[in-house]
């Protein structure tokens, strides 16, 4: 093959997936109505926002050809955590409405974290297989959000509640981040607030992975455990990283809908972690390790997120959505091995 | 009649000849042994008998007849049963599955259990191997496991079955176990090639002897016609391919690493040695225990016993990092599965074990980066100097020296190689000479493993032999090759 050829399919197969959103974008522009509007974009941004923070902690877990399948759970688990803190009278009591918000995201927050690091140590110490290991933190996870909330969600109370303003007032005020927009001019929706912590997150995320020490041996131990320990990488504490990373951002995604919804239900997030290994592997992320990207994560939810608005907009059916989800998933592997064999026969570029 | 036949077979895989024209001549009721040192093209010539590879002259005959088609298939169907060291068996399945595996017996188109378990037992105990036939094989022993194999061979009524070196693994009494076996099979009239570097076992058991050299026949004939000592130097036998040049400068007088009683598994109590300035060959066949000992310094693998001391401090590593931070490194054997991410960029391999170096506070900076690893791209003369490429699309000469790039970043005191120039070509092989004796003229201490008694002779300043798990002996001044493989033969 020639170099010319060899580098423009190696182009295609980096760009493919973005070439493909914008082909979509494109299409749906032409015939679905009121796609091409700024307020259907933030929309757009808004849903995905959710699957877009789970699939950047899972593509860095994929990386290292690792698998998350707690983070729908852990979401649900984070939300409830979330909801109990922000309605507890004492709390507000003590540190005010705004105390308690911001008081109540960081518990949402290092519950995830907490258990990621439980999933990583268990994987990295124990070498117990990590999609066995998140099954079953997946399970615990769920059946903790239950029994704290009694199966019913934990939210707006009822009223006659003597502490019916001040509860009301600490939805508001997390509601603010979740459920916010920032104000743009010239336009009279704004951005929504978890859009933009998605963006700034998968920045951070792309930095993290291609500058910095870290990111190096999330790569090197996903190419290769064997060689990267011998080069005296921390393959466990990489692992334990990863899976802490993977669950911060489920709890982050859990305080953003808690707010959003001003509610945190017992069964939120309820199979979002094939949503998110769905759009990672969509976004060229490898699940046999070594390869990945933030901005590939981003590619994929926006994917998933930009046909699902199409579908709805043109006014398919639901059902007919999930059929045209799983075809696109088939497809993105299918372009990847094609792409491969066209490489000659490299898994890596 | 002679039961097999093989005229001019020649093998080419890219950069070697493996076999060049040779013959091979199996009776019916004999054991047959075929002897030779390491890469000399053994297991190349069982692959061909067992219809796995396919040669690229030569012909085959069987009982008489000119044999086509080549492959496992067919060679099964004739009677032939290929044991190699790595058992092809199902771990998790009983001997009786495994024994009927691909030629299970049926009932009414299911499975005919109780055939299966009947006929295996009474082979099982025709070999004096009382086990139950259901009982998963991964839990027998590895003796055990190979009279499994071997009762396949007699329920396929084969006839002819060759053994890839059966006995290197086992203790005494299991190989007198496996002999008599292997005596049994002769007297039922089935022909046994017999792969082994034992030479006591050989002379013991075998009627006629094949010597392979560098993939050519170098001897065949009646085991009563050549004696030890013959045998060794024929397999021997061979000019010394690398100049052998003297040391820029002498070592240092005292030890600056220092290994006292280091066990491990069937590593037993081996104590070493090596000085800074100093070239130290470790020598002994394959499975020897050289790589698990060069593992234990390296802090790969952790020592039950034994103590070791680097510049007249304890040095005890929990771990390859522990390793590299006191300047010990290890060049692995098997550089895809070891050395490198192949799908990473030679920079990014290069700058791995030392990424601290061009990195502040944990964030890469990438010039700094990219300087670096073109400079240890040029030092380790990787050819061209792209350290963008991928390190999958590079020659395995490239890919060795991307390796020692990456070690030599890391400035080690001690740099432990194991086969530094397996399968790469002869230019590259060449080159990663230069760097390790530059490497010792540097002050290094250095430590070479292996299997190429030309390479070792070339480079090492002195040489400890090892022989199943134990120092057998050491050779120091102009290694000889005569003195060196009798070591590691146990022969002396």
């Amino acid at each position: 093959m020639s170099p010319a050829r060899t580098a423009r399919s190696a182009w295609i197969a980096r760009y493919g997936v973005v070439l493909a959103l914008v082909a979509l974008c494109a299409v749906a522009a032409v015939f679905a109505p009121g796609f091409f509007s700024f307020a259907n974009a933030s929309t757009i941004l808004l849903h995905v926002s959710t699957n877009g923070i789970l699939t950047l902690g899972m593509t860095f877990v994929i990386i290292t050809a690792g698998i998350d399948l707690s983070v729908g759970s852990l979401l649900g688990l984070a939300g409830v955590l979330v909801a109990a803190a922000l309605t507890a009278p004492g709390l507000i009591g003590a540190v005010g409405v705004g105390g308690a918000a911001v008081i109540a995201a960081l518990i949402g927050l290092a519950a995830g974290a907490t258990a990621g690091v439980a999933n990583g140590a268990l994987t990295a110490f124990l070498g117990i297989n990590p999609f066995i290991v998140t099954l079953a933190t997946m399970t615990i996870a769920r059946g903790a959000a239950r029994l704290i909330t009694g199966g019913v969600p934990i939210g707006f109370p009822p009223i006659g509640d003597p502490a019916f303003t001040r509860k009301v007032a600490a939805l508001d005020a997390l509601h603010g981040f979740g459920g916010g927009r920032l104000a743009l001019p010239g336009s009279a929706s704004g951005l929504p607030i978890p859009a933009l912590v998605m963006l700034a997150l998968v920045a951070l995320g792309a930095l993290t992975l291609t500058r910095t020490r870290f990111g190096r041996y999330v790569y090197a131990v996903g190419g290769n455990e064997e060689a990267a320990r011998l080069s005296g990488v921390p393959v466990r504490a990489v692992k334990v990283g990863v899976y802490a990373i993977s669950g911060a951002c489920a709890g982050l995604a859990g305080v953003l809908l808690t707010g959003q919804l001003r509610s945190g239900g017992p069964d939120a997030g309820m199979l979002y972690e094939l949503n998110a290994i769905a759009a990672a592997v969509i976004g060229g992320a490898s699940l046999m390790g070594g390869v990945g990207s933030a901005w590939g994560a981003l590619t994929g939810a926006l994917l998933i997120g930009v046909l699902n608005n199409a579908l709805d907009l043109i006014g398919v059916q639901a059902f007919w959505q999930e059929i045209a989800k799983g075809a696109i998933i088939l497809l993105a592997v299918l372009f990847d091995v094609w792409t491969k064999q066209r490489n000659g026969g490299s898994a890596h570029d | 009649m002679t039961l097999l036949t093989l005229r001019g077979i020649t093998k080419r895989y890219p950069g070697v000849t493996a076999l060049d024209a040779v013959d091979l001549d199996v009776e019916p009721g004999t054991v047959h042994a075929i002897v030779g040192e390491n890469g000399a093209g053994k297991s190349t010539l069982l692959k061909i008998i067992a219809g796995a590879a396919t040669p690229d002259a030569g012909s085959v005959t069987w009982n008489g007849r000119p044999v086509t088609v080549q492959s496992p298939r067919e060679a099964l169907g004739r009677g032939v049963t290929v044991i190699y060291q790595e058992l092809a068996l199902v771990p998790a399945l009983g001997a009786a599955a495994n024994i009927y595996l691909g030629m299970e017996p049926r009932r009414r188109g299911l499975l005919d259990r109780g055939a299966m378990r009947a006929g295996a037992a009474a082979a099982l105990a025709d070999l004096g191997l009382l086990v139950d036939p259901d009982r998963p094989v991964q839990e027998l022993s590895v003796a055990q496991r190979q009279l499994v194999e071997l009762a396949r061979a007699l329920v396929r009524e084969a006839r002819l079955v060759a053994l890839d070196e059966p006995t290197a693994t086992l203790t005494a009494h299991e190989v007198a176990h496996l002999v008599a076996q292997i005596e049994w099979l002769r007297a039922k009239d089935i022909a046994v090639i017999f792969v082994s570097h034992r030479l006591d076992e050989v002379r013991r058991l075998a009627d006629t002897v094949t010597v392979l050299r560098d993939g050519r026949r170098a001897w065949s004939g009646a085991a009563h016609d050549i004696d030890e000592p013959t045998l060794i130097r024929t397999m021997v036998g061979r000019d010394v391919v690398f100049e052998r040049r003297p040391p820029g400068r002498p070592p240092a007088p005292e030890p600056f690493l220092s290994v006292r009683g280091l066990s491990r598994g069937w590593v037993r109590d081996v104590s070493f040695d090596v000085a800074r300035g100093e070239i130290l060959g470790l020598a002994g066949l394959v499975g020897s225990g050289r790589s698990e000992v060069a593992r234990l310094i390296a802090g790969i693998d952790r020592p039950e016993r034994g103590t070791m001391t680097l510049g007249g401090g304890p040095y005890r590593p929990r771990a390859p990092a522990d390793a590299i931070r006191a300047g010990v490194v290890y060049f692995p054997e098997d550089r895809k599965q070891q050395g490198l991410v192949l799908g990473m960029r030679i920079r990014e391999n290069v700058t791995l074990a030392a990424l601290r170096r061009v990195a502040r506070r944990g964030w890469i900076r990438p010039a700094a980066e990219r300087d670096v690893a073109v400079a240890a791209a040029a030092r380790a003369d990787v050819r061209p100097p792209d350290v963008e490429r991928r390190a999958a699309h590079l020659s395995g000469g490239n890919q060795q020296k991307v390796v020692l790039a990456k070690w030599l970043l890391t400035d080690a005191e001690v740099c432990l190689f194991d086969e530094p120039t397996r399968g790469v070509d002869i230019g590259a092989k060449t080159e990663i000479h230069r760097q390790i004796r530059a490497l010792a003229d540097a002050g290094k201490a250095v430590l070479v493993i292996s299997s190429e008694l030309p390479e070792l002779i070339a480079l090492a300043d002195r040489a400890v032999v090892l022989r199943e798990g134990r120092v057998q002996g050491q050779v120091t001044g102009v290694l000889a090759p005569e003195a060196l493989t009798a070591l590691a033969f146990g022969a002396a």
